[in-house]
């Protein structure tokens, strides 16, 4: 059989959504995934997938599984619609409208940033699109994080390597601080590295903003430090600062602050003034800021929207990680990856009813009552999907997979719907 | 209800683009199969409309409802969705899935279709979206129902169109808008801050006049705005350059303003949110209106037409691709601000506001654009808008009828507001004009119907799309525009006896224009120089080529 190759595909191994992506498919399987880092490789991988539909732990027919996710999602009294990775904004959409449909809580992995999203709601932001960075930034801090660990192309596409309008000399036009926090350490290609205790994070912060806004502020070890940083951003023309959005990989206790993300939009929105400045948020893969865009749209708040009143409530402290802890919800409808669903959440929906529609549904950990294999958007579904600066990107599939999420999930609506009538 | 045939039948008919629809005159509007038709058989379903007024569904001509901006807006605003929740509508239809969602100054997109023909308007155009991200405006309206819906792209201080009018390059910069319009599927080209946007995110100031340089000196805004404008008009677009002119909200921008407009003279042209263009005095140190200076010149040049951007007491979100404005409104008020530079193409700013009618600035604001609808003299070439949710949410545009149609009303409201500013202006001395029915039929659905290019739209002759809006002839102005009785978009009763009961899908309205392809190559060449997205994965919708 002969390769063919689908060239501009979308990658959502990480939020970097490189769109350059030429796959390479020989026969049924993934061949090659080319231009591609070690995390995108690892996410096509061969693009096989499990294509089962299950009911009671019960190889069934898709029609007898959806009749029965109807039944069980019909007699629910208080559901969680959660919306996992991998799927498109297509899906999402008609996730979202379930929701609405059931009186249901709706939630996603953005839960588990409440806080970030929090400040960015008391604050804004002051932010750009990753191609401006690459365009404007002369001096890029990379705030407690290496790209290269989850962000592999990250600097290579924008905020170091290219060259840019502004930047004609792609890494020699601009200068890079790497900030360690801690054990969180900023990227290792950098020109000057500076370490800040995890306890003096906020502090820090909260110091450099001061000096941007021409207060003085003593001269301590960590005002030191924080005159030293804030005093190179207020000279540069456009200062990116780079954090990361996503909880740390190591795991609780969180080795950064959990306010860290509104004192860094603060101090963003200050150099706007002396210099410019985009705070760059790096969010993870699998369309996860597209779920945020499209639970704003349909109703008004990015993530734990509560339909129960039967108009859309935010519940941001109430998400769904709070709801099955206290043994609030009786059914969950999971669409999108099992695998995709951060710990505090996984670890409980092995107690309640579960149905999974989405990649890999069957071989959930916690065992849905309903589990419908869907292909993975970007892999083997197209539609939309959303890049880590909220730019949406077209998915181009390479391989045809077993049931499409977002008819799935149409058809289920249109079931309970029926159901109503 | 079928959709094939409906008689509005013994309204009074208010269809100012048909020499026919005289001004009231008692007759009956036959519909079918989506469109308006001369007669119908006599056992045709009817709504009866005896004692009601019947226009032409409404036309937004400037709107902010779909795209990655106003999405950044509504997600910085979750109090105000919290204080306006929209539970779902009961549509007749069983299969129909009726959506909730939440208002506020940028309601939810189901609310925000919902809320639209609630108001008996049928149409309305999103004004601003990057090229780079309409397929996420796309996406929004096609989960805003009812409305057909088209929007305009962003351009003027993109990349490549500053380098081809540096080269002096007019016909490739003409099939460069040409390429971006069919590729961000879009239906006009808009222009907001030519080239201060760009000056502001390489790091420089804004521009201050139609003469500075945008890197280099051969690209000014001036420079700009007849490219632009000369690609709309020899492109054939339905609706000519929609113009956000330099320094917005800056006391003493009439200057601008009216240069800009003699920059461009004999070329056909929109000015937008005129309100917003019209200040006299000086900046940084006193303010006036120039309401009259400003009209007098769109009064006397036939090639020029505008919407106002009336200002309404009240909340509001200020959202603008002109980012430098919203910086400054945000340094000024310590107001809550989102500043999103857009890569290559534009900026996205936004700032939540208030109009507060004891405030100076606000009362000259308010004043100035009650002043450009009373001293307009062609209601067909000046047309209304708040630039919702800028100067108001599109739900106050019943108030603003009212403040149009009853002047006791109007000086009531006017004697309320700060005087400080508001002493002096036309308005003050007493304007006595009162808007007809007919004229508000002209400036909330025909002319904005005519200035796009909307043959179909904007009137009720045979041919037309049969959207129709009938209202209780309730002499509280504001009373009767806020509750049409009936609402029929394309021939489906979507609004029943003030019942939102039927959500159809709406269209998309968009243009084609032609193009050299040769464009295309150079096109690639420069993003693979540059951009950060593929060439091929850039357009929202599919080319068609």
């Amino acid at each position: 059989m002969t390769k063919r190759v689908v060239e501009h595909a979308t990658c959502l191994g990480c939020g970097c959504a490189c769109d350059d992506i030429a796959v390479v498919v020989d026969g049924d399987r993934i061949a090659e995934a080319r231009n591609t880092c070690a995390l995108g490789r690892a996410w096509f991988a061969d693009g096989s997938v499990p294509r089962e539909t299950r009911s009671g732990g019960k190889v069934v027919a898709p029609d007898v599984a959806l009749a029965d996710a109807a039944k069980l999602l019909g007699r629910a009294e208080r559901p969680l619609v959660y919306l996992a990775p991998e799927i498109s904004c297509e899906t999402q959409r008609a996730a979202v409208a379930i929701a609405d449909r059931l009186g249901a809580l709706l939630d996603s992995p953005t839960g588990a940033i409440a806080a970030g999203i929090l400040a960015s709601q008391r604050r804004g932001r002051a932010a750009a699109t990753l191609g401006e960075i690459r365009q404007r930034a002369d001096l890029v801090v990379f705030w407690g994080v290496d790209p290269a660990d989850r962000y592999p192309r990250y600097a290579s596409r924008y905020a170091v390597d290219p060259p840019g309008l502004q930047a004609p000399d792609g890494r020699n036009s601009r200068r890079v601080v790497a900030v360690d926090v801690g054990p969180s350490r900023g990227a290792a290609d950098a020109d000057e590295r500076v370490a800040i205790a995890p306890e003096d994070e906020i502090d820090a912060l909260a110091l450099m903003r001061a000096v941007v806004l021409g207060r003085g502020i003593g001269d301590g070890t960590v005002a030191r430090v924080a005159t030293g940083l804030a005093t190179q951003m207020m000279r540069a023309r456009y200062v990116a600062l780079v954090h990361d959005a996503e909880p740390s990989p190591r795991g609780p206790p969180l080795p950064l602050h959990p306010d860290s993300g509104e004192a860094l939009i603060a101090l963003a929105q200050a150099l706007n003034g002396p210099a410019r400045c985009a705070l760059s948020s790096l969010r993870a893969g699998g369309n996860r800021s597209g779920a945020d865009a499209v639970a704003t749209w349909q109703t008004g708040f990015p993530f734990a929207v509560d339909f129960a009143p039967g108009y859309p409530c935010y519940r941001p402290h109430a998400g769904a990680a709070v709801l099955l802890a206290r043994g609030e919800i009786d059914i969950a409808l999971l669409v999108g990856s099992p695998a995709g669903v951060p710990q505090d959440v996984a670890a409980t929906l092995g107690q309640v009813t579960t149905i999974a529609i989405g990649p890999r549904a069957s071989a959930a950990p916690f065992r849905p009552k309903v589990a419908i294999d869907t292909g993975v958007a970007g892999i083997h579904e197209g539609g939309t999907a959303f890049r880590m600066d909220d730019l949406a990107l077209p998915l181009r599939p390479a391989l045809s997979g077993p049931s499409v999420a977002a008819d799935v999930v149409r058809a289920l609506a249109a079931r309970l719907t029926k159901g109503r009538s | 209800m079928s959709k094939a045939r409906l008689r509005v039948a013994g309204g009074a008919v208010y269809d100012p683009a048909n020499e026919a629809g005289a001004d009231g005159a008692i007759r009956d509007v036959c519909i079918e199969d989506g469109r308006i038709v001369a007669e119908l058989p006599r056992d045709a379903p009817k709504v009866d409309a005896r004692g009601m007024v019947v226009m032409p569904g409404g036309v937004d001509i400037h709107s902010h409802i779909a795209g990655s901006s106003v999405n950044h807006g509504r997600r910085l605003l979750p109090e105000e969705h919290a204080a306006d929740p929209a539970p779902a509508p009961p549509l007749a239809d069983p299969d129909a899935i009726p959506r909730s969602g939440t208002g506020g100054t940028i309601p939810t997109t189901f609310t925000t279709g919902y809320r639209y023909a609630g108001l008996g308007y049928t149409t309305a155009m999103e004004a601003a979206v990057a090229p780079l991200a309409a397929r996420h405006a796309h996406a929004e309206l096609d989960d805003t129902p009812i409305i057909d819906a088209g929007l305009f792209a962003l351009l003027g201080n993109d990349d490549y169109l500053l380098r081809q009018i540096a080269a002096g390059e007019v016909a490739r910069a003409r099939d460069y808008a040409a390429w971006v319009l069919s590729a961000a599927g879009a239906y006009a080209i808009k222009i907001v801050n030519p080239g201060g946007v760009e000056r502001w995110k390489a790091g420089g100031r804004n521009v201050t006049g139609l003469d500075d340089a945008v890197g280099t000196g051969a690209v000014t805004p001036r420079r700009i705005l007849e490219t632009l404008a000369d690609a709309a008009n020899a492109l054939e677009l339905p609706h000519p350059v929609h113009i956000h002119c330099n320094n917005l909200g800056q006391a003493g921008n009439a200057a601008t303003t009216l240069e800009t407009m003699r920059a461009l003279a004999g070329r056909r042209a929109h000015f937008t949110h005129l309100q917003f263009h019209s200040y006299g005095g000086e900046r940084g140190k006193s303010w006036k209106s120039a309401a009259k200076e400003v009209i007098e010149h769109v009064n006397a040049h036939p090639e020029v037409s505008a919407d106002v951007g009336q200002v309404m007491f009240g909340p509001a979100t200020t959202l603008t691709a002109d980012a430098p404005v919203e910086y400054l409104l945000h340094a000024s008020s310590g107001k809550r601000w989102v500043n999103v530079d857009i890569e290559l193409e534009t900026g996205c700013g936004i700032v939540p506001y208030s109009y507060r009618e004891k405030a100076a600035v606000a009362a000259l604001q308010w004043a100035i654009g009650l002043e450009l609808f009373l001293l307009a003299k062609d209601p067909w070439r000046v047309v209304l808008s708040t630039d919702h949710p800028n100067g108001g949410s599109f739900l106050s545009y019943p108030e603003l009828i009212r403040l149009l149609m009853d002047r006791g009303y109007r000086d009531e409201r006017l004697k309320q507001v700060n005087q400080k500013l508001v002493a002096g202006s036309t308005l003050a001395d007493g304007l006595a004009r009162e808007y007809t029915l007919s004229e508000i039929a002209i400036v909330t659905r025909a002319a904005p119907a005519r200035l796009l290019g909307l043959k179909d739209k904007g009137h009720l002759g045979v041919g037309a799309d049969a959207d129709v809006t009938i209202y209780a002839n309730d002499p509280d102005r504001a009373k009767m525009f806020s509750t049409p009785r009936h609402v029929i978009k394309g021939g489906v009763l979507v609004v029943e006896e003030g019942q939102l009961r039927r959500a159809p899908t709406g269209r998309r309205l968009r243009v084609r224009p032609g193009y050299d392809p040769a464009v295309t190559r150079d096109l690639k060449r420069w993003f693979d120089g540059y951009a950060c997205v593929s060439f091929e994965n850039y357009p929202a919708v599919e080319l068609g080529e």
